[in-house]
């Protein structure tokens, strides 16, 4: 007999890794999992019309088996999930991975505990990095430009650096850098690249904000009436999945800053001639002051407000070699 | 889930449509019961998310605000001196007056997104003045009717609005695109209106020469207008302003030229939140019930139904787009504008995506075809507006007669826009780059 | 039914204004001094959930939502009374969707203690408790009507009914346009 997940996907605007690794994957999903006879009903969430902030509340109801899960979205409903990806922790794959590895436990109890979900994997898009008009040199130079945002951590630490926070939707933002509404802004090289940033814009600084992760949710019903056997393929699927997001990220993202500075190779974008404006050590260590400054306190506040103790989980896994 | 289910839907709610009840109504209980049908009681629990994701979007917010800005200009008797000051101007163009129709209600266009209203106000400045002059009536009638749709076209327009929120494209680059097929089509009008009259003349006296100094002093009755329509478009070109922002800016402009015309009043503003809630409410529910709708299209995969089947006739995107454009002709004869696109763009969009046609593009092309819809019988709304502004009891036929050659000229304008796709794509582009 | 909605008209307007305010004062504030007020897309966001529920009662009480009349109107005097009877009904029904659908809504808020993911970080419930308020008068503004309209039907009223309740002609519309054109 064949069954039929219904799947959520990521939506179809953010581009390869949705297209080229995702997509795939759910289209041969008893291939991909070894769960013969299953079949996964794929739908990126744009096409659903449903808001990607309502994620979690639509896979606690049951109207879909599985979520790709944005997590920074969701966050809204479960501000615990933000600690895998605080403004500054993770400023290269490397470490994303291990406070992935680290934390992952953390959110998915808790998915389990109010959201009836469970967290099958977690990946990153990419590292979110600087595109700006005016010329900067160093992270410094934000100083008294506006900077487009897409979250609250990242526009308290661009206040920090005396920068003007500005959160624009992506879809405005191209005509905004265009028009000068900003002067910079922040996302992934990729994404950033495939909505013509780069025509409106001057310089880059690769440097990773965020990794802005993401992740799949399994509502607990769904899981529960899987054998153990079953239960296993499907987890060993989606950390193939998951562990392909991970090295596809990082090509992806390598090959898409060469792509907007005018290097080689480029394969997967538009040739564009960014001035490419390489962190400094100073950079770097101002990035990671946001941890401790900024996107820990302000964080550790939201989320112990709503689960108690929250923060403190956080300190004994991911804070445990922070120094903080 | 075939074709054939999903052509029984549709005629189901065709026929609930016709009959009279709610649009909004149909759209919320067919998407519903298709809904359960799929899916079972769960998807009313995520029906609760959709409804909270629709009402609380930023981009709808403009909605109510342009069409309060058009409310406060309309009603502080901003358009009654404009068409005196226009008809100064164009009067002696061949055609005279008929011009000033045009004119007025372009410039009315830019001012506020409702077609309805506009119609209704020019044409009872204009049409006993036109009357007076012993124009023919099918030619003053039709000019007005097909002069007000207009209103949809050049930006602000609540149209674009509508369509930027279901088709998730930039409402900004809908707006800037609109402005030159605007322009291009309002002179269209107006040569249409020369060539009209020298060709056979409508027998109207000429109007007498005024001197220029009351021409120039006239002009200042343009500046409200004027302003408003920098303002609103300047702000997003320049790129100091979402059009949310833009439409905030403008009403509160707005509001101070009625409080410098004396007008500003509690009985003022009552008529204008009145008639803004009214109008607000009536587009938000049917917006709010088409994506009660789409999740359930979405679900059943019916879009994706459609656009294999539409991909399986092996059209070319031009023979696509003109099959669309009789779609929509034929459709806009049975229905109003906005429950045309709230029920087409979720499904169409797509499919003229997947043909490769730009949809800032195709946003342009739908709103034409709404603007055709308004004047082509039996169901237009621009056409009962001006009929029922005419105060010498003819025929309704003189205003269908009148508004025949533009629907000819806006299908026109359209197939032009097929052809040569720059007319509404160059401007954005020259911008963004 | 005059009276609420010109109150439930004048929080709208008072609501939009407000908005208008807010969003032009954070606009200029950004472009000429650089610094930003925050929050105005949400505010924007908030504005439009709680007056769009305001404005579906305004629309309802003015006979407003969009119906296609181009059979309807052809129809002998008992149908169109049916058929606007139906339609008051199935607003009415639209209603109580949406306090059932909505009140999902406002449970898991509560449950999650959601807050805005934003620089206000706004409790979530604030915002949707208006917008679910604005839902609850529309539900009882369509029962009172429902109500009105049921006890036409059944008492064979059905030219007050059509008068009562047939969707606003464009006429109608008009000859009130013109009312207001002549007080200028
Ligand atoms: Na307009
Ligand atoms: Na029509």
């Amino acid at each position: 007999a064949s069954e039929t997940l219904r799947v959520m996907g990521q939506p179809v605007a953010t581009g390869l890794i949705q297209k080229n690794i995702e997509q795939p994957f759910f289209e041969n999903f008893a291939e991909e999992t070894g769960l013969e006879g299953f079949i996964a009903d794929y739908q990126p969430v744009d096409v659903t019309g449903i808001k990607d902030t309502e994620q979690l509340r639509i896979l606690k109801s049951g109207l879909f088996d599985i979520v790709s899960l944005r997590l920074s979205q969701v966050s809204r409903d479960e501000p615990t999930i933000l600690g895998l990806d605080l403004v500054g922790l993770n400023p290269d794959y490397e470490t994303g991975r291990k406070t992935v590895e680290a934390f992952a436990p953390v959110v998915d109890a808790r998915l389990q505990e109010t959201f009836n979900t469970k967290l099958l994997g977690v990946w990153p898009f990419g590292p979110q990095v600087l595109f700006c008009e005016p010329e900067i040199a160093s992270l410094a130079d934000l100083k008294g430009l506006k900077v487009r945002v897409y979250d609250q951590n990242l526009a308290e630490f661009v206040s920090l650096l005396g920068g003007t926070p500005v959160p624009i939707g992506f879809p405005e933002v191209q005509q905004s850098l265009a028009r000068g509404v900003v002067d910079c802004a922040i996302t992934g090289p990729s994404s950033a690249n495939s909505a013509g940033w780069p025509e409106v814009s001057s310089f880059t600084m690769p440097i990773a904000f965020q990794l802005a992760m993401n992740g799949y949710g399994i509502n607990l019903d769904t899981w529960n009436n899987l054998s153990t056997d079953q239960q296993e393929k499907l987890q060993a699927g989606f950390d193939t999945l998951s562990e392909r997001v991970w090295t596809y990220s990082e090509e992806l993202f390598i090959d898409a800053v060469n792509c907007n500075t005018g290097s080689e190779p480029c394969e997967t974008g538009t040739k564009y001639d960014l001035v490419l404006v390489e962190p400094t050590a100073a950079d770097k260590q101002l990035v990671g002051t946001a941890v401790p400054n900024v996107s820990f306190p302000a964080w550790k506040e939201v989320c112990d407000a709503t689960n108690q103790g929250c923060s403190d989980a956080w300190m004994e896994t991911v804070g445990a070699d922070k120094n903080m | 889930m075939g074709i054939l289910d999903v052509l029984i839907g549709f005629s189901i709610m065709m026929g609930l449509l016709l009959s009279g009840l709610p649009v909004a109504s149909v759209m919320v209980a067919m998407g519903v019961a298709g809904g359960m049908i799929l899916y079972g009681p769960v998807l009313l629990t995520s029906m609760g998310p959709v409804l909270w994701g629709t009402s609380n979007e930023p981009v709808l917010t403009a909605i109510p605000l342009f069409i309060l800005l058009g409310e406060l200009l309309l009603r502080s008797g901003l358009a009654d001196r404009m068409y005196a000051t226009l008809a100064l101007w164009l009067g002696r163009l061949p055609g005279g007056l008929l011009h000033t129709n045009i004119g007025c209600c372009a410039l009315f266009a830019a001012t506020s997104g409702s077609s309805v209203a506009t119609a209704a106000t020019v044409g009872t400045v204009a049409l006993p003045t036109l009357m007076e002059r012993k124009y023919r009536a099918s030619r003053a009638l039709g000019s007005l009717a097909a002069g007000g749709t207009l209103g949809i076209l050049i930006p602000p327009s609540v149209n674009l609005l509508v369509y930027g929120s279901l088709a998730s494209v930039s409402v900004g680059q809908l707006f800037i695109a609109g402005v030159i097929p605007g322009i291009l089509l309002t002179l269209l009008f107006m040569a249409f209106i020369a060539a009209q009259d020298i060709l056979s003349p409508g027998g109207a006296f000429q109007d007498a020469d005024v001197p220029w100094s009351v021409k120039l002093n006239a002009l200042k009755n343009l500046v409200p207008a004027a302003t408003v329509f920098l303002i609103v478009m300047g702000s997003i070109y320049l790129g100091i302003a979402t059009p949310t922002e833009s439409a905030a800016l403008a009403v509160i402009v707005a509001l101070g030229f009625v409080w410098f015309e004396g007008k500003l009043s509690l009985a003022f503003l009552d008529i204008c939140f009145r008639k803004t809630a009214r109008t607000t409410g009536m587009i938000l529910l049917i917006i709010v019930a088409a994506f009660t709708l789409n999740v359930t299209l979405a679900l059943g995969g019916i879009t994706g139904v459609m656009s294999a089947w539409v991909n399986g006739l092996g059209l070319s995107a031009v023979e696509l787009l003109f099959t669309l454009m009789i779609f929509y002709l034929v459709l806009g004869m049975f229905m109003d504008v906005l429950s045309m696109q709230v029920l087409t763009i979720p499904i169409v969009v797509p499919i003229i995506v997947a043909a490769g046609i730009d949809p800032i593009w195709f946003g342009i092309f739908v709103v034409l075809m709404c603007e055709v819809g308004m004047i082509t019988p039996p169901v237009g709304m621009n056409l009962y507006v001006v009929q029922g502004v005419r105060n010498d009891k003819g025929p309704f036929t003189d205003v269908i007669a009148g508004a025949v050659p533009y629907t000819g000229l806006m299908l026109l304008f359209t197939s032009a826009l097929i052809f040569w796709p720059g007319i509404a794509t160059w401007l954005p582009e020259a911008l963004g780059r | 039914m005059d009276i609420l909605g010109k109150w439930v008209s004048r929080i709208f307007g008072v609501s939009m204004l407000f908005l208008s305010g807010f969003v032009a004062l954070e606009t200029v504030m950004r472009k000429l001094f650089n610094t930003s007020l925050q929050g105005a897309d949400e505010l924007a966001g908030y504005t439009l959930a709680f007056g769009a529920s305001l404005a579906f009662i305004v629309a309802m009480i003015d006979r407003a939502h969009i119906r296609i009349d181009v059979l309807h109107a052809r129809f002998p005097v008992w149908l169109q009374a049916a058929i606007d009877w139906l339609s008051v009904i199935s607003l009415g029904v639209l209603g109580l969707f949406f306090l059932y659908v909505g009140w999902f809504v406002i449970s898991d808020t509560l449950a999650y203690g959601s807050t805005a993911a934003t620089p206000w970080r706004t409790p979530l419930i604030w915002p949707q408790s208006a917008w679910y308020a604005g839902l609850a008068i529309f539900a009882l503004c369509s029962f009172v009507m429902v109500v009105r309209a049921s006890r036409l039907f059944f008492s064979g009223r059905h030219d007050q009914l059509a008068q009562e309740f047939n969707p606003v002609s464009a006429e109608e519309e008009l000859s009130e346009e013109l009312d207001q054109l002549k007080e200028r």
